[in-house]
């Protein structure tokens, strides 16, 4: 992998970046964070009306129809944005523990969110298990957060980081 | 006057402890991006109605009241958080281009919803103009607090020793 990520590095798209790192790097890190607010602030308004705490005017369905295309849109925006920060810098993102963490749980969270929007919303199981449910992905949505911050700081893993090996 | 106060605060045992710490910078950043995104998702979902461009069927008066009271529990922990990292290395935020800039455009999107709250009856008549004034100021913010990443370092660099990490929780 850091072999693939030196090479990288050299590629001309990654060299471009590097050479105007000055503006273009805080503008697609600011178009990704953006993209975490659509995101976020997608799921957080279909996680408060599975919680009844907001949206109690609509269904579970008008809410999910809704917001869900914002929340897969901005995924494929964060995807794009994501991309271009790798090619950018290779070595400082795909070197750490804290991305390659990240993107598991993003994978595995962008699966569960195509799956809900799918999902017969009024035969559900049981309400207290999607609450739950809603919990427990809301968390993780905050640890993918924080794993994103952690790619600067990957020596916190210590022995599990390979930027510390290197 | 102003510069021994920035001063006095980072030398605070609560700045010295943030600065020194392992974690405390990097959760505090990333509480920071948790609530920043839920302000600005949360605000969004307000402009979008104002452009009628998301729930349009919905009456603006209930998507606002359904929103407003997380924007400001979420605006207030990213303030917090905010307020903590600068007072690790405030002397040179406080003199930082893009930290002033954002300051300032903070104040206009406060200015703007001001504008909004006092005119509630004409929502028809300037909702939009406010609305793309917010979506404008917001992304502004964004672009301006992570430049502010860019333009400045953490006083006091912190080079863990190799001891102190992720496996002392394992042992």
């Amino acid at each position: 992998m850091k072999q693939f990520a030196e090479w990288l590095s050299t590629t001309p798209p990654s060299v471009f970046i590097q050479d105007h790192n000055a503006w273009v790097i805080p503008t697609i890190q600011s178009i990704h964070i953006a993209g975490i607010g659509v995101v976020l602030g997608s799921a957080f308004f279909i996680y408060l009306r599975i919680l009844g705490w907001a949206g109690t005017d609509q269904t579970l369905r008008e809410t999910v129809n809704r917001y869900g295309p914002w929340l897969t849109g901005a995924l494929w925006v964060m995807l794009a944005t994501g991309i271009l920060m790798v090619i950018g810098e290779p070595v400082r993102e795909l070197v750490t523990f804290s991305f390659w963490a990240k993107m598991i749980l993003v994978a595995a969270m962008a699966a569960a969110a195509v799956r809900f929007q799918r999902a017969d919303l009024e035969g559900l199981p049981s309400r207290r298990l999607v609450r739950s449910l809603a919990i427990l992905t809301f968390l993780i949505w905050v640890c993918i957060i924080i794993l994103g911050r952690l790619i600067a700081y990957d020596h916190v893993w210590g022995s599990w980081s390979p930027a510390t090996k290197a | 006057m102003i510069d021994q106060f920035l001063k006095w605060l980072a030398s605070t045992a609560l700045a010295t402890n943030i600065r020194e710490s392992l974690l405390l910078f990097p959760l505090l950043e990333s509480a920071h991006v948790f609530s920043l995104a839920l302000v600005v998702g949360t605000i969004l979902v307000v402009d979008l109605r104002l452009l009628g461009l998301a729930s349009a069927q919905r009456p603006f008066e209930r998507v606002a009241s359904d929103t407003f009271k997380w924007t400001w529990g979420a605006f207030a922990l990213t303030a917090a958080t905010g307020l903590l990292m600068f007072t690790t290395n405030a002397p040179v935020y406080y003199h930082n281009f893009y930290f002033r800039a954002k300051m300032m455009l903070l104040l206009a999107a406060g200015v703007n919803m001001l504008i909004f709250e006092l005119s509630r009856r004409s929502v028809e008549r300037i909702g939009k103009a406010v609305a793309i004034a917010s979506l404008t100021l917001w992304l502004a913010v964004i672009f301006m607090g992570r430049m502010i990443g860019f333009t400045t370092t953490r006083a006091a660099e912190v080079k863990p020793p190799p001891t102190q990490n992720f496996d002392d929780f394992l042992k």
